[in-house]
This record gives structure tokens, C-alpha cells and sequence, in this order.
């Protein structure tokens, strides 16, 4: 059979929330298009910002007008949180799969291809990026991070069980039926999103692959893990355990 | 079925396994009767409470750090900031 250019080429959408990103988001665009060049994939990114009033808007106009046809803006009015950041920009996203990360660096764009093997190798409907295992790791961490964040995804591990070494992660490729079905039955509120899909997914039966990544946190010296974060995300593992 | 509905289950299941060995219900040798039996819940909870910490205590030993990684995208944000600026985009 000779070889046809097949229109049903895979097309991977990148959703990245931003609020006040001025300054990272020009960065990870131009680290996504050199990487999805590179690898002669075709892919897209969706930028969904909440009405940052550091101009974002501004810069992420400019970039749509650099990367065309690949970059495109979703706006909304306020600052409306990340799952449901998610759920908007998918509306929008043309690709059969959905990539999920953050726009600060911690999750760098070299990841991606290796997630992409990863999820063809055994047509896995997830493959999320982990930490904690194999030569994952994390630059910026002291040890009360290291140990707040290993306890609490002990924590989780031994409550859930679900299988998958890095529960909070987000740097994650989906099938893009697989995502729209989990939004569907996820409670997509809070930063217990992460874990609330990871563990939704397990229960439906799908399959998620992990990836080794280094997560590069320039900004732990502002930590958000306060007590009232640590009461919500045991009340969190909790929710899940009961439900789920 | 729910982890909730498992986890309790298995806990009924191993609860009234125990609770016939504690009530005599299966003949046991007399010294594990009375030197093993009673203690054991005890056994578990400490042994779980060690298990716990070892992960933890083994999670610091081995845990990953990366500054290699760190280099390499301070390198590449330099980069692009350069080519972002060559072609007209606002880069601070």
C-alpha cells in the first residue's frame, strides 16, 4: 500500500491558563514551537487568560500574529480558576490531543515528544509527567518542600491507591475524549483538580503512563503551602477516597 | 466500587478474621493465644506507622535534584528572549 499523506494526522492542542504571565508566556511559546518544530509534530496552543491586568493580552497578540496559525487567545472577564480555564479553552482546541502545564517553566516543552512516544507506544489514554520516579526530579526545593510534598503524596498514595507515583502533577497529555469525559464526572474545582482526574480516571478504567520530568520551581521562596492548603488538600485526598 | 467501599471492606474482612482468632473461635496453640493474638493489632499499627516513615525517611534519601535542568533553561530563556526581541515581541 503506498504511502498516503494522511489528513487524519494527529494534532496536539496545548491549553495553558495564564493570569499575569507578561513575562513567562513569550518564553514558552517560543520553547513550544521550537520543540513541536523540531519535531515536525502539528500542533496548537490555546492560551485561556483570566483578564490579566499586567498585559498578557497584549504580548499573547503579538505571539498569535508570530506562530500563525498555531497560537490562539481565549479571554474571559475575571479571574475565574484553572479547571474551569481548562473546560473553556477546550471548546476552542482543534487537536485529538490535549496537553495540560503550567506556563511558569516548571514544566518545559522538551517533555512533550517523549510524553508523545510514551502514549503511542501503548495507545495510553493519559501520560501524566512524575516527579518521583525514574530520573524525575525537582530543582529549587529545600527540604521542608521536599518533605511536604513526599508526605502529602504518601499521604494520598496510601489513601487512594491510584497507581500513578505523582498524584498533584500537571504536566499531563490526554486523549482529547478521554479529558472531555472526565469533566464531565470531576468535581474540576480547587487545586485538588490534578489528583481529582488522575483518581477519576483509574476508577473509569483508563490507562495512564507516567514520564519521568525535572521540575525547575523558581518561585518555592513564595510558598503557597500554608496551613489552610494543607487542610484543604487532606479534606481533598478524603473527598476522593469517599466518592471515587 | 468506591476506594472508600473497598477499603472498609477489606477492613470488615480482616477485622472479623482477627475478631474470630481473638474469641477463640479457631483453636490456636495456647502461646499464640496469649502472647500473640492480643498484641497483634497493636503489631500492625506500629508496623504500618514504620512503614510510613521509611517511605518518607527513603523518599529524602533518594530524592532527585536537578540543577542541571536549572542551567539549561536559564540558557534557553536567554535564547529566546533574544530571538522573541528580534522579531518584535514584547520581552521584559
Amino acid at each position: 500500500m503506498a504511502p498516503t499523506k494522511t489528513t487524519g494526522k494527529d494534532v496536539y492542542s496545548v491549553i495553558l491558563p495564564t493570569f499575569n504571565e507578561r513575562q513567562n508566556l513569550p518564553i514558552i511559546t517560543w520553547l513550544l514551537n521550537r520543540t513541536f518544530t523540531e519535531q515536525n509534530i502539528d500542533w496548537e496552543l490555546v492560551i485561556v487568560d483570566d483578564g490579566s491586568p499586567d498585559g498578557t493580552q497584549d504580548v499573547a497578540a503579538q505571539l498569535v500574529k508570530l506562530y500563525a496559525p498555531h497560537v490562539q487567545l481565549q479571554t474571559r472577564t475575571g479571574k475565574l480558576g484553572l479547571g474551569t480555564a481548562y473546560v473553556h479553552g477546550l471548546q476552542f482546541a482543534k487537536g485529538n490531543y490535549i496537553i495540560i502545564m503550567d506556563a511558569d517553566f516548571s514544566h518545559h516543552p522538551k517533555f512533550i515528544p517523549q510524553m508523545i512516544a510514551k502514549q503511542k507506544a501503548s495507545n495510553y489514554d493519559i501520560v501524566t509527567g512524575t516527579r518521583y520516579a525514574g530520573d524525575g526530579g525537582v530543582y529549587g526545593w529545600d527540604l521542608k518542600r521536599k518533605l511536604t510534598s513526599k508526605g502529602a503524596n504518601i499521604f494520598a498514595d496510601t489513601v487512594l491507591r491510584p497507581g500513578v507515583s505523582d498524584l498533584t502533577g500537571s504536566f499531563r497529555l490526554y486523549k482529547r475524549d478521554v479529558l472531555e469525559k472526565l469533566f464531565q464526572s470531576t468535581d474540576i474545582r480547587g487545586f485538588t483538580m490534578q489528583m481529582a482526574l488522575a483518581v477519576t480516571a483509574k476508577s473509569q478504567g483508563f490507562s495512564i503512563a507516567e514520564v519521568p520530568i525535572s521540575f525547575v520551581d523558581r518561585v518555592y521562596g513564595d510558598s503557597k503551602l500554608g496551613g489552610e492548603e494543607i487542610v484543604e488538600y487532606a479534606k481533598g485526598v478524603l473527598q476522593l477516597w469517599w466518592s471515587t | 466500587m468506591t476506594r472508600a467501599q473497598q477499603t472498609i471492606s477489606i477492613a470488615l474482612l480482616v477485622s472479623s478474621l482477627y475478631l474470630s482468632l481473638y474469641l477463640e473461635l479457631i483453636p490456636l496453640p495456647a502461646l499464640i493465644q496469649t502472647a500473640i493474638v492480643p498484641v497483634l493489632p497493636f503489631w500492625a499499627l506500629v508496623s504500618f506507622g514504620a512503614w510510613v516513615l521509611f517511605r518518607l525517611g527513603w523518599g529524602m534519601l533518594t530524592f532527585h535534584d536537578t540543577p542541571e535542568a536549572y542551567k539549561e533553561l536559564m540558557e534557553e530563556i536567554k535564547l529566546a528572549q533574544a530571538d522573541l526581541r528580534a522579531k518584535g515581541v514584547s520581552v521584559d
